[in-house]
Formats: structure tokens, sequence, C-alpha cells
């Protein structure tokens, strides 16, 4: 019991460094321009998507497809921005009405995945295919290690970006005071691009990095959306390593429902964590940023 | 000047508005004496007039946001179907047990969830709406999960049951037009304008002494009851209920609705609600092309016309639109 | 006879403390101005007298009865009713809506008067005809079928005091009703305060106009860094030293 145990929170351990990923994704937006983009999801189902068909369709090696994909995804970010986002931001649009936005934009991709894709489920192969790790009777598959990895890299990428790039350094000014930093010469729509295709990246890794272990077909958008909302919220909206806690805070929790309380409850698990910190400690763990 | 109904008074000075309420009104008698597939998209139609209505009354009225009501309308809509189809329940009594169901959960849900502002009320209330979902999926042994609940019967009382389509119809259009009505009564009134004044200055709403938090409350518990009722009445018509019904494709379709005809406008959930009703196959199967479609409608009318169909006529003329200036 | 009593209070905001110690009465009868410059922690009083904000320390008392840490809904419930510093109209209701809804707390009916359009018709002809009347006396009854957003900034602050009023005040809170305003409406805006203080409504004001607080008020209370520096008749608050050192001599002076 106690190795099922072990097991289920080292699988959500990794699950959750997805959902911290996507997380990261919201903050991002969230930080440069105060909108809650819904359609983080789109970005993580289209990442494990568009890779299963560069490599299964197209025979692209599985590194290079990733890399396509993900760059792929980038642009749809970019231009979810430009087509949706921008107008309804130069009509200062209130925030619900952008939520909502993203949302339609969401399910405008997902049902376009639909019809160009099928409804297949699709999956795609370990990163490396030898047989998992085994500390203390638990297993520890090669691609949790890729998934951690891959994430503790991100966090180290971006904090370094934004600390000490001048494009990143351009991008917090932007969330701390919009108005100034215009006025310091800041070109803010084309950072609110950036936020926007820097956040769809990270979707889109995300993505590439979970579909491995689980499959992705044209709805997986939707919870993976959620998920990372949840683990923005619980770390503390606005904290790139607050999401990325978050995350593995919900990745065990869902985990450990699941494995105690049953199958049926890793949703509701997620979806009360959800309500329990915006009723009890709606700045999450760490509080919020700034 | 101020107890006349909104609605008469918004159309006449809005020709655009009368335009729309007359087409329609035609468009019903048409279809009425037509009959055939539009029937059963005008009923429809109808049961969507309420929830978007009710819906109209917390967001449109009072400022609030949630994405979350489908909930209301399932707990409703299902303890109907439940108690009908596999315990002999009358319509009525078991629609009484599910609008009560809905309404306690919306007190219970309703307290912490209103303290929140902004995208977290919007979360919170579309966890709401998940839970609904999921729990309709799980809990097979009273939901029967996907596979639904079928064999629900028509709506009734006693020996006298509504079967025939037309029937059903006049029932339905009765029924909306009794929720756009008391909508509209609930705006011109001290009520309303409580909840108008809370979208409008929280702050300034509490410093002329409203209760903001408790009027917050009433507005969600009044819409709640919309939604319930919407809810039942969906099971009884289509016969068939199943957690798809009450999904995120609700949430969208409503929220089309509610943008379509113009947030804030009694008039605006209803013609809106009849307006995408009658988009074609609107209530046949989800087709993939259909949420596809409202998705994309969704975004170019909040774009370029949030104000829906309600101000057409600002839109059109300039003249209009500084008038009062 | 005071109605407002305020002893002690103070507001802090971390280290930085907005109201310092301020014991403060306010009579029954006429018009009281709190002047001070900028930052002076003026707004941050009415916050807390209101209820807005609960004070770090002290009491405020009101009509002889605690309403310290009070919410604002039951503060006004008790007949003190403030507006705000940038006009907070309902701008989705029309001007005589906004007044309507002044009468809140002195009208009844919720969703079953709501419902019943025959019931709610005779209380709702009450209620307009006082809302005509209050707007008639700001002169603004023609617009009174205007979305409150449509008017003028001017016409705005009108409008805001006459939905103050129709809320029947003991004491009316006004944070400088005169910023924005031009030179007439000014003048207008000093004859209705005064005749708001002959009908019986005591008037606490926060403004920066020196000639329109010279004009219209019976007394002074003047703010500086938090503290009350002094507080009389407008006179002599003029000509006070500490009060003329904060405002470095040339304002008041020059308003003599």
């Amino acid at each position: 019991m106690l190795e099922l145990v072990g097991q289920s929170i080292a699988s959500g351990v990794a699950i959750g460094c997805v959902y911290g990923l996507v997380g990261i994704g919201f903050c991002v937006i969230y930080n440069g321009s105060g909108i809650v983009n819904f359609a983080q999801g789109a970005f993580v189902m289209l990442g494990g998507m568009l890779t299963s068909v560069a490599l299964k369709t197209y025979g692209i090696p599985l590194p290079v497809a990733a890399v396509i994909a993900v760059a792929l995804v980038s642009m749809v970010g970019v231009v979810l921005e430009r087509v949706v986002v921008r107008p309804l931001w130069n009509r200062q649009s209130t925030m619900f009405v952008m939520i909502l936005a993203t949302l339609a934009a969401q399910i405008v991709i997902e049902r376009s995945t639909l019809i160009a894709i099928g409804d297949q489920p699709r999956t795609l192969p370990m990163f490396t295919d030898i047989p998992p790790l085994r500390l203390t009777g638990i297993a520890i598959s090669y691609q949790f290690l890729w998934i951690l990895g891959c994430s503790a890299l991100v966090i180290a990428g971006l904090a370094w970006f934004f600390a000490s790039t001048k494009i990143g350094k351009a991008m917090r000014a932007c969330s701390i005071n919009r108005d100034a930093a215009a006025l310091q010469g800041i070109p803010v729509s084309r950072m609110l691009a950036l936020s926007f295709a820097l956040s769809a990246a990270l979707g889109g890794l995300a993505g590439v990095l979970v579909t491995p272990t689980q499959y992705t077909a044209f709805n997986v958008g939707i919870p993976y959306a959620i998920s990372g909302f949840i683990a923005a919220i619980v770390g503390g909206f606005g904290r790139p390593l607050g999401a990325l806690l978050g995350g593995i805070l919900l990745g065990v929790a869902q985990a450990l429902a699941v494995v105690l309380l049953g199958a049926a409850f890793k949703n509701v698990a997620a979806l009360s964590i959800l309500l329990l910190f915006l009723f009890f400690r709606p700045t999450g763990l760490l509080g919020t940023a700034k | 000047m101020s107890s006349r109904v909104s609605i008469w008074h918004d159309a006449r000075r809005d020709p655009a508005l009368l335009v729309l309420w007359v087409l329609a009104a035609a468009l019903v008698v048409y279809v009425f004496i037509t009959g055939g597939y539009l029937i059963a998209v005008l009923q429809f139609a109808a049961i969507y007039v309420i929830f978007v209505t009710g819906l109209n009354i917390f967001m449109g009225y009072a400022g609030q946001v949630s994405f979350g009501h489908n909930a209301f309308a399932a707990i409703s809509g299902y303890t109907s179907a439940v108690l009908t189809a596999n315990h002999g329940w009358e319509p009525i009594a078991a629609g009484a047990l599910g609008l009560s169901g809905a309404l306690a959960c919306a007190l219970i849900v309703g307290y912490p969830t209103l303290r929140l502002r902004g995208h977290y009320l919007a979360m919170a209330t579309l966890a709401i709406g998940l839970i609904a979902y999921e729990v309709a999926v799980q809990w097979g042994s009273v939901t029967q999960g996907y596979m639904g609940i079928s064999g629900i019967p028509p709506l009734g009382i006693g020996g006298w049951t509504v079967t025939s389509d037309r029937a059903l119809l006049v029932l339905l259009i009765l029924s909306a037009a009794l929720a756009v009505l008391a909508a509209a009564g609930i705006r011109r009134s001290r009520l309303g304008r409580a909840f108008v004044a809370i979208s409008g200055s929280e702050d300034a709403a509490r410093a002329l002494g409203i209760d903001v938090a408790h009027y917050k409350l009433i507005a969600f518990l009044i819409s709640a009851f919309y939604a319930g009722v919407a809810g039942s009445l969906f099971v009884h018509a289509v016969g068939f209920v199943s957690p798809e019904v009450y999904g995120l494709h609700m949430v969208v379709l409503a929220f089309t609705m509610l943008y379509v005809g113009g947030i804030g406008t009694v008039a605006g959930s209803a013609l809106g609600a009849m307006v995408v009703a009658l988009l074609p196959e609107t209530i046949r199967a989800l087709s993939d092309y259909q949420d596809l479609a409202y998705g994309a409608v969704l975004i170019v009318i909040l774009i370029y016309a949030p104000g829906g169909l309600a101000s057409l006529s600002r839109l059109w003329s300039p003249k209009r639109r500084t008038e009062g200036a | 006879m005071n109605l407002l009593r305020l002893d002690g209070v103070t507001r802090q905001f971390g280290g930085l403390i907005a109201v310092d110690a301020v014991s403060l009465d306010v009579p029954a009868e006429g018009v009281t101005a709190v002047i001070g410059p900028n930052g002076a922690g003026k707004t941050t009083l009415f916050n807390v007298i209101s209820g807005f904000m609960a004070p770090s320390a002290g009491r405020v008392m009101f009509a002889g009865q605690h309403i310290t840490g009070l919410p604002p809904e039951a503060i006004a419930k008790r007949g003190l009713v403030r507006t705000f510093q940038l006009a907070q109209l309902f701008e989705n209701l029309t001007v005589l809506e906004n007044v309507k809804v002044g009468r809140h707390l002195h009208t009844t009916g919720g969703l079953l008067t709501a419902l019943m359009p025959f019931r709610a018709a005779h209380s709702e002809t009450v209620v307009e005809e006082a809302s005509l009347a209050l707007l008639r006396n700001v002169g603004l009854a023609s617009q009174q079928d205007m979305l409150a957003g449509v008017l003028p900034y001017g016409q705005k602050r009108l409008l805001e005091i006459a939905r103050a009023l129709a809320a029947e005040p003991k004491l009316l809170l006004l944070d400088e009703p005169a910023a924005g305003l031009n030179r007439d409406e000014t003048t207008r805006l000093a004859s209705l305060l005064r005749q708001i203080a002959t009908s019986g409504v005591a008037v606490l004001l926060i403004e920066h106009d020196m000639s329109l607080v010279m004009n219209v008020a019976d007394r002074v209370a003047v703010l500086d860094f938090g503290k009350l520096l002094a507080q009389g008749t407008p006179r002599d608050v003029q000509l006070n030293p500490d009060v003329i050192a904060a405002y470095l001599g040339t304002a008041l002076a020059a308003h003599a």
C-alpha cells in the first residue's frame, strides 16, 4: 500500500510539473497584461498534437518535431493575441469579455483541430526508451525525469530572462506600470505579443512533455487549462515559482485522491482544491506577486 | 412613466428593437401554423430565453460574472428526470423539489463565492459548473453517467399531459414570456435599481445604505431559480437528459445568446436567445462545426458589437449616440 | 450638541500614519470644512468616519452612538451619507434612477413587490415625485431620463449631491465637491451648500477651494500630516500661526 502511495506521489509530482508549466504560462500573460488567457489549454493540446502529426505523418524525428511544434504553437499564440486580444484591448473591454473571448478562441482552436485531424487520441513515444529507475521500490520512468529536468530548466531560464535580459526587464516593466513603461519607450503592444508567444511556447512544451505519458486529443485543452489555472492560483497568481509549486501540490493531491478515494474523484479533487483556495486563501501559498 | 414595463418603453424609443419584437412574434405565429421541425427549435429557444434572462439578471443587472449557472440547471433538471422517470413522481412536484435543490445549492455556494471579484469569481463559478458536470458523470447509480436518463414523461398535471408539439410550444412560450416580464418588472423596481447600482459602484451603493453582499446573493438566487426552471423544462420537453446537456456547450451557447442580444437589457436576452437558437442545426446533436461557429461568432460580436442587438440603432446612427450630451 | 465626535482616531498603513489621533467635534447644524495640504489624510479620515476603513485606534461617535468599525451601509442607515472624491455615479442608470437609489433607505420592497406591478405602482409614484423634487432643486430635472454617464462633470457632482440628499441624511460628508468645477458652478455649489445647511442637514466637507470654504463654512478644521492643527471659525483658523506655517503663509492670507 505504501508503495502504491509512493508511486502515486511520484507520478503526481511529474504531472504536477506539467500543470506548473501551464500555470506559468498563465502568469506570464497575466503579469504582462492582467488578462487571464483561457486558451492556454489549447496550446498544451497543440504542442502534443502537432509533434505527433510531424512525427507520424511526416516522419520527422522526435526532437526536431518537438521543436517545430513548439515554434508553431508559439505563432498560434501571437495570432491569438493579434486577432482576438488586441482588438478587445484597444476597445478597453472588460476583463470578463476578455476571458470569454479567450474561452471562445479555445473552442475555435479545439474544434478546428477536431475537423482537421479527427477525434482519435494520439500518443508520442517516450523520449528515452530505457526501463524505469527503481528507487526504494518506486518506478521512476525516464519521462518523469525529462519532465522534472525541463521544468527546472524552464524556471531557471525564465528567472534569468526576466532578471537579466533587456527584453525580459521590459516585460516586467510593462506588468508593473504599463503607462510608465510606454513613456520610457518600451513598445508595450509588442511586449504583449511577446508574452503570448512565450506563454504559448510554455504550454506547447508542457504538451510535448506530457503526451508520452498520457494521450492527447482535440479536447484535452480545457482540463489542462483548468489544472494550470489551479496551479497558478494555489501558488499565488503571478508568481512562476509559485505556479510550479502549486502544480506539484495539485498533481500530488489528485494522485492521492485517485489512489485513496477512486478514479471518479480525480477532477472533483482538483476543483475542490481550487474552491478551497479561492474561498480561504485567494492569494495562494506564496502570496501574489508585486 | 416608471411603473410601465421597460420592454414596451424601450421598444417605443428604439425602432430597431420594435422591428425585432414584431419579427419574433410573427415567427412564432408562422411556426405554430406551419409546424414541422421549427417547432422543436422554438421550444429550445424558449427554454434558453428563460435561462439567459436569469443569467442577465445576475450578470447584466448586477454586473457580476458566472460561468457556472449550468450547475443549477443540472441540479433541477436531473432531479426532475430521476424523480419522474424512475420514481413516477408528478412533474410539478419533482420540479419543485429540483428547484429547491438548485436554490439550496446556490445559497450554500453563493455565500463564499460572491465575496470574490473579477477573474476569481469567474473561476470559482466555472469550478462549480464543472463539479456539477463531474457529479452528473460520476454518480452513475443516480444519473446513469454518460448514458443519461431517457423516457422522461412529458409535462402535465394529474391525468392531463402535454403531448402535442404545438401545445408544448405554447406552454414554453408562455413560460418564457412570464420569465421576461418578471425580469422587466424586477429591473423597474427598487430591487432592480439596487442591482444596477451595485454594478455601477459598490462603494456608492453602500454609502447609500445598500447591503451589497445581501443583494448580490439575491441576484444570484433569482438567476439560479431561472436556470433551474429552464433545466427542468428541458428534460420534460426533450424526454432525455445526459451530462452533455448541461456541459460547457450550454455555457458557451448561453453567453453567445447573452451577447448577441445585448447584455443588461431584458429584450436583449430574449431576442438573443431566439436569434441564436434559430441558426441552422442548432438543436441537432452537437455537430463539429456548430461549436466552432459559435466560438467564432462570439469573438466577432465581443469585438465589434459588444452591445448586441439591443444596441443596433446606436451602431447605425451616430446621431443617436450623442443623444443627451 | 455635537452630531459627530471623533475621539483620538488614528489610521495607519504599515509604517505610515495617515490620520494621527484626531479628535474633532462636528455640530448638528451648519457647514464644517476640513482643509489641509494634499496628503494630509483628509480622505482617509472620511473613509474611517463613513465605515470604509476601520481605524487603527480611537472611536467615532455619531448621534451619541458608537459607529466605529461598522460597515458603510449600517452607518448610512443611521443618517451619515458621504460622496466620493471622484464622482461615483451609477452610470448605467438614468439621472432620475440615480436619485431613486438614494431613496433606498426610506423605501421598502424587494422581490415580491417587484413581481407585482400594481402593488408597486403607488410606492413608485411616491419615490418618483420625491426624486424629481430633489432634481429640480439642483437644476437637473430636464435631464432626468439621460444616462448618468453622459452628464458633464459639473452636473455629475450635483447629481451626486442630490442623490445623497435623497437618503435624508442628518450629516452629509462631501469629499471635494468643488473639484473640477468652474467659477460659475462653484458659486452655485456654495449657495446649494448654504441651502442644505439651512434645511437642517449638517455638512462636513473636504475642500481645497479656499474662497468657497471661507464663504460657506461655519467652522473649519485643519489637518496636516494626519494631525489636527486647529479648529474654529474660519477667521480664527486663518489667523492661527501653526496653520499659516503649514500653508507657507500664502494661500490663506491671500483670501483673507
